[in-house]
């Protein structure tokens, strides 16, 4: 009998530990603050201990009786206690208080275990070894719980199991104690029934536990990050919910899946479809492909030249079975040519010209970003047009960044180029803008590829349209030594989240 | 998958390297480009070798820095081509010469210029020859980009060197009241650039004073104010408010009327310039040929360097011109030119620091250092990523005297100015240590003119810098103050003398 009896300090041991794990992660995951979270949960389970172990005393008699009651307790309370939290945080306000009132109940309910389990058995042994192995059993069973947690549980089993299976351990415990302390017990056939129906509750949670997490988790994340990875350049995020990937970097949306169409379509088509016989390319940016996507939907095309900075990104959007059904596997076309370098130095460097120019950078936050929006950027990039090339520009939101669009369309202007500003809605950004430039004029196209889903002929006109809220505004344009860019757009996105 | 032994043990000593990257990174470095155990030959008249080759020109230019750079060029654009420039290092530019490493280029000392003037007209013609100003407009790329200027005070960083947090009602008073004054001393039209031209004798008495004394009389004497006009005067002459002339620290503002955002600058700082020129006179260029004696017998004069007598009939003069009485044989002693002391050094840096949510910029200043702060050579690159850079820090040793200045540089190991680098850059970047790898420290015992009270109304310096004769005076120190636009106006206008002296002889012989 008496390894048996340790063996029970040593699972209910784990039990304790476990529920107190599971509470710390689950409050870093979805509070975070690790330290924070984990030292407070971890005082407030010790001190809840400590009021259960002096509870303990007023409790005289029927001491097995009271032991299984405990465990049954601590098998409900613990091994819901995942489920609990995670449907606390997705739907009220209260999970803090749950979560310390939880911790808590449980810090008690463990506190009693062992003071009176050795109240128990301090008739069969010697006091000394009572306290030697109780205490050597239930420091084993911490370990075990410590170790199997990080390794085993979470990975394998996921925060809401493990703590129900913590709980059948709990209630398994109970079961055995009413044959193991039977001399003990009044009657042992209620409690053991309790017991069994406990088990199914817990094991039809166990079966069920994904459906909780879900309904949890719908609630608690806009979408589930697919791929997250700090490059040398940048911090790459992909997310998915349902059948929408989107794509973050430096926690900017480059784009959503549902809409980047509109997107994409809009920056290429009414430029590149007015360009009579385009064969050469240019691709600044673009690193996910989705603007070469469109870009390939012209035979005559014969190559496009791709420029990103981050290998990561392109070799990314040239793997990833995910994204290169987005991008069709525009990468992987004979024609596409991928040079990751920095924009600027190869503008400069490199002689070729190109029929078409696409600009597709991220927005200009920051003043190494705001070099590729400068007159001297342009000027550099317009060398590369041919005769009857075209350039088109993403310029942020006329709606949102109105001074910045402007200003970028200022800036084409000053580094010599005559502008066709456009405009399109993009339900993911909102209303997003373009700028077209060239050396000569430019008319809008009479004629665009097949299979188009948002760009149309007749709806061209409304694109270079702007309503009163986006009209021009009278900007400097961007220099490299007057980065009015970057503070403009700081502006304009500070007095639209005031 | 196989993994070869050697694979394996790259990784594991890769493993073991990265253990030990915990601490702070091994830095190496020294002293580069000294010159004075050459220079002091000349103060201690020791013996130099005895002329074997024999070179005869009309025009010997004495300095490669920027006056006698400058000369060169105006010599060459007007056709004139019986002329050599000696040089006494090996690498021309004076204090416009640069380094390169496999990083960057990057500047020793001089490393911009202000946007200049409509006053300035040679600036702006050798501007216009080198391609910085096309058709008025001056070259986006030359310009400095943005963000130019930060300076750290009060535990944070702020946009601009002068001092804009933390003033009070009595601060600001001063900073406005200081604007008008500078904005009636710019009206009046007596502080140019070139300083000679707009020198007049109404401005006189200021030279008399120092500045910090003018400041005081101004009722002038914020404690962020008085930062700030020494921080001035130690940035462009090397010197403390006190011991600068009032006329020198007012200068210094009213002088600059920018027409365009600024100032123009390169990596290699004023390297890039000196680049540009050599690329027009190079051949014209003997480096490494220190002169150690000039004589004149008649109307011709003999130029020593090394084991060559040059014989010419105009000498144009452009090295520091406290070595005239060391060089020319019968030259009076010049006690009234000060010289202030500097260092500077280049840091390599691997990755940049921490900056805690402030841009790097151009210029990094920290308020209440003893330094000036340092200039990041990566500023004008093009690139949108920059992982790694070189910084060239400043120091100009202003408090104290020169001559100890001086002897303390000398006598101070590389151990001891690569430390106080560090410290001094520490109390801003915490982690610099990890950063930097390496440190190159540059000695200036002459670095630049330093204008003291009295130096710019002084009789000696304006009867040196008159022009007469054929022995020209051309260096920068000539206008009280070392700066690009004052070497290159005395470089230009000695030749112009030159070229038009020979013209007049030209026309008698006709």
């Amino acid at each position: 009998m008496g390894i048996l009896l340790f063996i029970t300090v040593l699972l209910i041991a784990a039990c304790g530990l476990i529920y107190e794990l599971i509470a710390g992660t689950l409050a870093s995951y979805l509070l975070g603050d690790s330290v924070l979270q984990f030292s407070t949960i971890i005082g407030c389970y010790l001190f809840a201990m400590g009021i259960g172990s002096a509870l303990s005393r007023y409790i005289h008699r029927g001491l097995a009786y009271r032991f299984v009651w405990i465990e049954l307790m601590l098998g409900v309370v613990g091994g819901f206690s995942s489920a609990l939290l995670f449907l606390a945080f997705a739907y009220t306000q209260g999970f803090q208080l749950l979560m310390y009132a939880l911790v808590v109940v449980i810090g008690v309910l463990v506190g009693l275990e062992i003071p009176i389990l050795m109240r128990i058995v301090k008739e069969r042994y010697q006091f000394r070894d009572v306290v030697a192995h109780v205490l050597t059993f239930d420091y084993l069973g911490a370990l075990g719980a410590s170790l199997l947690f990080p390794i085993l549980l979470v990975p394998r089993l996921g925060l809401v199991r493990s703590a129900l299976l913590f709980g059948l351990v709990n209630v398994a415990v109970a079961l055995w104690s009413t044959f193991l302390f039977r001399k003990q017990l009044p009657s042992t056939r209620a409690l053991r029934l309790l017991c069994i129906v406990i088990i199914c509750f817990l094991g039809v949670g166990m079966l069920q536990a994904k459906r909780i997490t879900a309904a949890a988790e719908d609630n608690i994340y806009a979408d589930e990050i697919i791929f997250a990875r700090d490059t040398r350049y940048q911090h790459i995020v992909l997310t998915r919910f349902k059948d929408d990937i989107r794509l973050f970097l430096n926690s900017h949306l480059q784009f959503s899946s549902r809409d980047e169409y509109r997107y994409h379509e809009a920056l290429i088509h009414p430029g590149l479809s007015a360009v009579p016989a385009p064969r050469r390319v240019l691709v600044l940016g673009g690193g996910d492909g989705l603007a070469v996507r469109e870009i390939l939907k012209y035979p005559q095309v014969e190559s496009v030249t791709l420029v990103d900075l981050d290998p990561e990104m392109t070799r990314l959007f040239s793997t990833h079975p995910m994204l290169t059904g987005l991008n069709q596997k525009s990468f992987l076309s004979p024609k596409v040519h991928i040079i990751n370098a920095d924009a600027f130095p190869w503008v400069d460097a490199n002689t070729d010209s190109f029929d078409f120019i696409v600009i597709d950078f991220p927005d200009p936050t920051n003043y190494s970003l705001g070099k590729l929006y400068t007159t001297a950027f342009y000027k550099a990039a317009s060398r590369h047009l041919s005769a009857q090339g075209l350039m088109v520009v993403q310029s942020t939101s006329p709606m949102f960044a109105r001074d910045s669009y402007w200003c970028i369309v200022e800036t084409l202007k000053q580094a010599g180029l005559k502008t066709y500003p456009y405009h399109v809605y993009v339900p993911s950004f909102g209303e997003w803008g373009f700028v077209i430039a060239s050396t000569h004029e430019y008319t809008p196209p009479t004629l665009l590829p097949a299979g188009l889903r948002f760009v149309s002929v007749d709806g061209l006109s409304s694109m270079f349209q702007f309503p009163p809220d986006m009209s021009p505004m009278a900007m400097p344009p961007n220099r490299l030594n007057d980065q009015v860019l970057v503070r403009a757009y700081d502006q304009d996105w500070k007095d639209i989240s005031h | 998958m196989r993994i070869s032994r050697r694979k394996f043990l790259q990784s594991g000593s890769a493993a073991l390297i990265g253990l030990s990257v915990k601490g702070d990174r091994p830095i190496t470095g020294g002293f580069v480009n000294d010159s004075f155990a050459v220079g002091h030959k000349l103060r201690d008249r020791a013996a130099f070798p005895i002329a074997k080759k024999f070179e005869k020109r009309t025009v010997v230019i004495v300095g490669g820095g920027i006056a006698g750079l400058s000369a060169a060029w105006r010599l060459q654009k007007r056709s004139f081509t019986d002329f050599v420039l000696l040089e006494m290092n090996e690498q021309p530019g004076g204090n416009s010469r640069w380094g390169e490493n496999e990083i960057t280029a990057y500047p020793w000392a001089a490393h911009y210029v202000p946007v200049p003037g409509r006053k300035a007209t040679y600036v702006r013609e050798l501007f216009e020859d080198i391609g910085v100003l096309k058709d008025g407009v001056w070259d986006e790329r030359f310009l400095c980009f943005t963000p130019q200027e930060r300076l750290f005070l009060y535990g944070r960083w702020q946009e601009g060197i002068e001092p804009a947090i933390g003033l009070n009602e009595g601060d600001r008073d001063q900073f406005r009241r200081l604007e008008e004054q500078i904005h009636k001393f710019r009206a009046s039209g007596g502080f140019t650039i070139p300083m000679e031209p707009g020198l007049s004798r109404e401005h006189a008495d200021l030279d008399q004073i120092p500045f910090s004394d003018w400041l005081c009389s101004q009722r002038m004497d914020s404690r962020i104010l008085d930062w700030y006009m020494n921080y001035c005067c130690r940035d462009d002459y090397g010197s403390l408010a006190s011991e600068t002339s009032a006329w020198a620290g007012i200068h210094y503002f009213a002088s600059r009327e920018p027409e365009e955002k600024g100032p123009l600058t390169w990596p290699e700082g004023n390297g890039w310039i000196v680049k540009r020129l050599l690329e027009r006179v190079g051949t014209f260029v003997r480096s490494g040929k220190m002169v150690h004696r000039i004589t004149r017998k008649g109307n011709r004069f003999s130029i020593f360097a090394g084991e060559t007598e040059y014989q010419a009939e105009f000498v144009i003069f452009a090295a520091p011109t406290f070595l005239a009485p060391y060089v020319i044989e019968g030259f009076a002693p010049v006690h009234d030119f000060e010289y202030s002391t500097w260092l500077t050094a280049n840091l390599t840096l691997q990755r940049l620091p921490n900056n805690y949510g402030s841009d790097l910029t151009w210029d990094n200043v920290v308020m209440n250092s003893p330094t000036l702060g340092y200039v990041d050579a990566m500023h004008q690159s093009l690139q949108s990523h920059v992982e790694r850079t070189v910084w060239t820090f400043y120091w100009a040793l202003a408090e104290g005297q020169p001559a100890s200045n001086r002897e303390l540089l000398l006598e101070k190991d590389w151990g001891y100015w690569k430390e106080s680098i560090l410290r001094d850059l520490e109390r801003v970047h915490p982690d610099i240590r990890q950063c930097v790898s390496r440190i190159d420290v540059m000695r200036f015992g002459h670095a630049m003119a330093r204008p003291k009270p009295g130096a710019i109304f002084h009789e000696q310096r304006r009867k040196l810098a008159a022009l007469d004769g054929p022995l020209l005076f051309a260096n920068s120190d000539l206008s009280g103050f070392s700066i690009f636009e004052e070497a290159q106006y005395r470089g230009v206008r000695a030749a112009e003398k030159v070229l038009r002296d020979l013209g007049d002889q030209k026309a008698e012989v006709a």
